[in-house]
Order: C-alpha cells, then structure tokens, then sequence
C-alpha cells in the first residue's frame, strides 16, 4: 500500500518536472538574434489607417547556422510597460504560455535567410495604448527559440501610440436619443391616460 | 378582473378569481403555468420585468474584455463602475419600497424602468471611463425593481404561498444576471460576423437589453394591477382602499430593528451574488485563459441556478413554516446562508478550471436559497410599511455588494482568489445576527414565543397603528393580514381556537 502510494507521488512529481521540459518554454532562455526594426510617421498613429513597415532579420553578427532550426517567424504588435501598468490583462510573465504583453499578429511566415520588410496596415481592433513590435522565431514544433525587438531589454526606447478608433457612429448616437426620448415621453403619455380615465370614472 | 369600484360591494357577492383566496382576497396557491389575472399575470409580468432590469445592469460584464480596450480603462475603472452598478440601487430600493406603499407597484415599477431605459440606450455611446461608469450607474437604479416585484407578490399572494411566490418571482428575475453572460456575447458574435468591426459591435449589441427593458415596462403599464382588487388610484377613489401617510409608513419601517438584520444578512446572500456577476466572467477568462464565448457560458450558470435554487429557498421557507413556523423560517435561513459562505471560501482555494465550475455551482444554489429564504421572512416582519422594509432588505443587498467590492475587487489589492476567498468568511460573519431576529408571537431561533401574556398577529401588527388611526378604522387590511399570518406558528396553529369573527379562507 505504502509502495503504491510512494510510486503515484514520484509519477506525480516527476510529470511536474517533464512540463518545465516539454511545454512550458520561458522568455528568459529565449536568444535574441533577431533585429527588428519599425518605421512610421511622427504623432499619434491611428488604428485602421495609418501604417507601419517592420523590418526583419538574422542579426549578422552571430555565427553562421544559429537559424538552422528556425522555420517560421512570428511578427507581433506588443504593449510597452506604460500601458500594463494596473491592467492585469496584459501582463508581462516569464513563461510564454501565460504572457500576455504580445497579443496582436502582425504577421506568421516561414522563416527566410534574408531580411524581410512588411507594410502593416494597424487593424481597427488595437486599442489605444503605447506600443512596440517583437519578432519570435519558431522551430517546426511551433515552440519559440529565438526573437528580436524594435526596442531595448527595459521597453524603454523606439516606442509608438496608437490611438484606436472609437467605435461610434452617428447612426448609433441618433437611434440612442431617440429611443431614450421615446421612453420617457411614453411614460408620460401612460401617466396622463391614466389620470383622464380616474377622472372620467369619479363623474 | 376588475371588480367596479362601488362602495356598497358586500361580502354576499364575492368576486370570482381563478385561485383559491384568502380574506384579502390573495391567492392561497400558486399555478406556475397560468396567467390567469390578476394573481399570476401579477408574477408573470413581474419576473419578466425584473428579469430585464438584470440583464441590463449586467449586459456590460461579459463584454469587458472588448470595452476595457475600446475605452481604455484600467482595472480601477472597471472596479469602480462595478461598485457604481450596484450603489444606485441602494437608495432606489428604499424609496420604490415607499413608493410602492404610496402609490402601488404597478405605477412605481414602470415608471422606474422606462426612466432608466435611457441609461442603457447610451451606454452605446460611451466613450471614456467617466462616462462608462456614469452608464452603469444610472442602469443599476433599474434594480430596484426587485422591490416591487416583492412588494407586488406579498399582496397577491398569501402565507402558505408567499414565500415560494417571492422566491420563484426574485429568482427567475435574478436568473437576467446570468443570461445576459450569455445573450451579450452571442448577440455580440452575431453583430460582428454581420461585418462590424468589434469596438461597435458592442455598442449596437446594448440595444437588445434596452428594447426589452422598454417593452417589458409597457406590459406592466398595460396588463397589470397593484392588488386582486383593483388598482391603488381607482380604490383610493372609491373609498375601499386607504391613502396612507408617508411620514408613517416609513417611521414605522425604519423603526423595526428586524428590518435592519436583514437588510444586511440580505447583503451577504444577494449582495455577494451581485458582485459575482460582476466579477465572475473576467475571472475565468483571465485566470483560466478561455475564449470570451466560454468564460460568459461558465460565468452564466451562477445565474442560471437561480432558476431553481431561489425559488427553492422559498419552497423550503414555506415548507418549514408549515412545520416549524416562523422559528423553521428563521433555522433554515441561517443555516444555508452559512453553507454559502463555507463553499465561497473553497471557491477561492480551488485552482482547476472544472474544480472551480462545480464549486461555483455549488455556492451559487446555497446563497441564490439563501436570498429566497429571506424574503420568506420579510413579508412577516410589517404589514403596514411592507413596501419600506422590502426596501430596507432589498437596499440592503446592494449595500452589501458596493461593500464586498470597494473592499476585495477594486484594483490589483487583492488577486480575485484571495478577494473570493475572503469575501466567504465575510458572508459567515455577517449571517450570524440572524440569531437577534426575534417575534413575540412566534419566537426567535433560540426563544420560543413571549409568555408573559398570551403575544398575538393583532398586538404585533396592530402596535403600528395608533389608537386614533385605528379609530377611523384604518388598521383593518393589517388586521386581515394579522389573522391570515397564524399560520406562522408552525404545527401549534391546530390547538389554538380561532377567533369567532375569523373569516374562513374564501372558496370560489
């Protein structure tokens, strides 16, 4: 009883270590071979018109074969830490699995040997928030091994605003008066029915 | 059914109705599926009423995710417009309780819901965190809808009945809260894949809400009455219904200490299902990383037990009536509000996503009853300002989600966890004055009913009206009620002999 006991609990810990070695893969181990550059106009850009051209590609000044294992490369619009502050939803954490700081796909392509440019127009779901763009390399698990960023280790430098649309129409303005006026004018018409049918009722 | 407001109506031409009726003519029993007017067309226009007061005021939860990044708001936004969701209603319900005492709940439900309509149509067009949590604000008024909806099944409906009638009407009116996680994103869904792009997708979506508010209230308006007899005006017009004074249905309301015990064990049952609803569906989402439509299904169904286990809370308030009086009532309630509070405390210790959906559930049942079996009591506590007291509790309720809030769910203080975990100790702590509720003619949780004279219904609710008020004969609907309410006394009510001018329950 004891030995079976003693066999499930190492199985137990045991599978906890083989998730630190198969699935969950953490930012900090990941080399930053990639260069990531990001180009756009001055001022605040805005979501669903302007745009920004990403250029990527193997930092030339590491040895010839660290992209060997690289087989696609994923281009993400990322939050800088000003516009994490108080939002749990966005948080920066070490595991992969669990970060949220990168949660707008630019692009997902395979990987080439030369460095690639890529005009991205900002999609009308970006929110309004301070940016920038990190480029994971993944291998043919899909598992990230490498990336680069168009800023610095502390997301300090070569960041960018966006300003999202707002969502508002001038459609959606009028029908909510409207309806609104609507109901109160009716409430008021119920009010004055009902006072005329008391009074008829008292004569 | 209308009976003509003459004042020469004698008891030798009853009015017909489709129920069996007490003296009061209030139904001594419950058919869930008539309509039949005015006792359960009462109930059905009431739920449904209230029902889509819930799904407003909740409408914006389940879509959070797409609103904190449209309009930019911080985790102190959102916690700030939910406690905002929730603080209208506080003082709403104290004054719908006196505003359905004065001029009945037909006119005061409808009146509140179509004025508050507004609030969700322009929710549409918010645009920042001030104006998010001003939308949200003027919405949760619409809550206290709850207290007519009570108020409105206490006068139809009888003591056998009245707590199952409460506890069906409240819960499938609380049942909204947990639709709406998963009408909002449905109706979201579909917006967005007819081509909008998301951040109007949102908007358009809070017109569904804000129509059935609108539609529900004109129901009301055209189909309903404030008691079997007759509306307030047309019987306050023809003599047979006393106009009260408002100074003295809320003295004697507020007075009562038993209304202020529940009004804050009331905040540990509804108050915390309050604030789940405002909470639960980001709290899935963020700490289980599911997809927006999932988080809003497994948020819902802590709504949807209400469908069952409120009007549960009723049924088992009645059925402990009927055995054990209000003492049973009393057990019942403190004992499965007590329940709730302990499975709270799992919730937040739990750390996988199917541990924490049966828990969840779990808890939902225990303090969804709980709010059922309060308002089993409340009917019983005053007769002359039942509206006040029903206000009183229901206030109550909200106080008690506005605290839970500001306290565990606003900013990054506390992870939702911990914020869950010692929002249970607090329902344990805040359920334990249930014990100080004591009724002289019927006892307490550890005191039986007063001997030093023989305490009666009479004395209980005659002491609210004052010997001249009772000279002109204002006093006889409490009367009524105080004679119907002897069934409170559990098993005993057989050895007791009834009164001569006692007049048996009216068969049609």
């Amino acid at each position: 009883m004891a030995a079976r006991v003693l066999v499930l609990a190492s199985i137990l810990i045991f599978s906890c270590f083989a998730e630190t070695c198969y699935g969950v893969i953490s930012f900090s181990s990941l080399q930053r071979t990639l260069v990531v550059t990001a180009s756009h106009r001055q001022g605040l850009l805005k979501a669903g018109e302007d745009k920004i051209t990403v250029r990527w590609g193997l930092n030339q000044s590491f040895p010839a074969g660290t992209d060997s294992s690289y087989k696609t490369i994923k281009v993400q619009l990322c939050y800088a830490p000003i516009s994490q502050v108080d939002r749990a939803w966005r948080k920066t954490e070490d595991h992969l699995n669990k970060d949220k700081t990168c949660q707008f796909k630019i692009v997902k392509k395979p990987y080439t040997n030369v460095n690639e440019t890529l005009e991205w127009t900002i999609e009308r779901d970006v929110p309004t928030a301070t940016f920038f763009i990190r480029a994971y390399a993944l291998d043919s698990d899909d598992h990230e091994v490498a990336y680069g960023q168009n800023t610095d280790a502390e997301k300090k430098t070569n960041l960018f605003e966006i300003q999202a649309i707002t969502g508002r129409h001038v459609s959606l303005d009028i029908a909510s008066v409207c309806f609104s006026a609507f109901s109160v004018v009716s409430l008021m018409g119920f009010f004055f029915m009902e006072k005329r049918k008391a009074r008829k009722s008292q004569q | 059914m209308e009976i003509e407001g003459q004042a020469t109506v004698k008891e030798s031409q009853p009015p017909k109705f489709a129920l069996l009726v007490d003296s009061e003519h209030k139904a001594t029993e419950f058919h869930l599926f008539s309509s039949a007017a005015p006792h359960m067309r009462a109930f059905h226009l009431s739920w449904i009423s209230f029902f889509s007061c819930f799904v407003s005021t909740f409408a914006a939860p389940p879509l959070l995710p797409i609103i904190r990044d449209n309009l930019n708001l911080t985790a102190t936004d959102i916690g700030n417009a939910g406690v905002a969701s929730v603080s209208g209603a506080v003082f709403a319900r104290i004054a719908m309780g006196t505003a359905c005492d004065l001029f009945g709940p037909r006119l005061a439900s409808a009146s509140l819901i179509l004025l508050t309509a507004p609030a969700v149509y322009f929710t549409s067009i918010a645009s920042s965190p001030i104006s998010f949590l001003l939308v949200r604000f003027f919405t949760g008024f619409s809550l206290a809808t709850f207290v007519s909806a009570q108020f409105w099944m206490s006068s139809m409906f009888s003591g056998p009945v009245v707590g199952t009638a409460n506890g069906v009407a409240a819960g499938w009116g609380n049942l909204g809260g947990g639709a709406t996680q998963l009408i909002m994103p449905l109706v979201f869904s579909l917006i967005r894949d007819i081509g909008a792009v998301k951040f109007t997708a949102w908007r358009v979506a809070f017109f569904i809400p804000a129509l059935f508010q609108t539609l529900s209230a004109f129901a009301i308006l055209i189909f309903g009455q404030d008691l079997p007899d007759g509306n307030y005006q047309r019987l306050q017009n023809s003599g047979n219904k006393q106009k009260d004074k408002f100074s003295r249905v809320f003295y004697h309301g507020i007075t009562n200490y038993r209304g202020w015990i529940l009004a804050l064990t009331y905040g540990y049952c509804f108050g915390v299902e309050l604030t789940v609803d405002n909470i639960i569906a980001e709290y899935f989402y963020d700490r289980f990383n599911l997809k927006l439509h999932t988080a809003g299904i497994i948020a819902a169904s802590f709504g949807l037990a209400n469908i069952v286990s409120r009007p549960a809370g009723g049924v088992l308030s009645d059925m402990m009536a009927k055995r054990f009086g209000m003492r049973g009532r009393l057990w019942a309630l403190w004992a499965v509000q007590t329940l709730g509070g302990v499975f709270c405390i799992i919730l937040g210790q739990v750390g996988s996503l199917t541990a924490s959906i049966v828990v969840m559930i779990v808890f939902s049942v225990f303090v969804q009853a709980a709010c059922g079996l309060t308002f089993g009591v409340v009917p019983f506590v005053s007769r002359r300002s039942l509206g006040v007291i029903s206000g009183m509790t229901g206030g109550g309720g909200n106080v008690g989600a506005v605290l839970t809030q500001l306290i565990f769910f606003k900013g990054s203080k506390y992870s939702k966890e911990t914020g869950i975990t010692l929002m249970g100790v607090m329902i344990v702590c805040c359920t334990l004055p249930i014990f100080l509720i004591y009724f002289p003619q019927w006892g307490g949780m550890f005191c039986g009913p007063s001997s030093e004279k023989i305490a009666t219904e009479e004395d209980y609710y005659l002491s609210e009206w004052s010997s001249k008020e009772q000279g002109k004969g204002l006093h006889q609907a409490s009367l009524k009620f105080a004679d119907n309410s002897r069934s409170e006394r559990g098993r005993r009510v057989h050895s007791q002999t009834l009164p001569s001018n006692a007049t048996p329950s009216a068969n049609v």
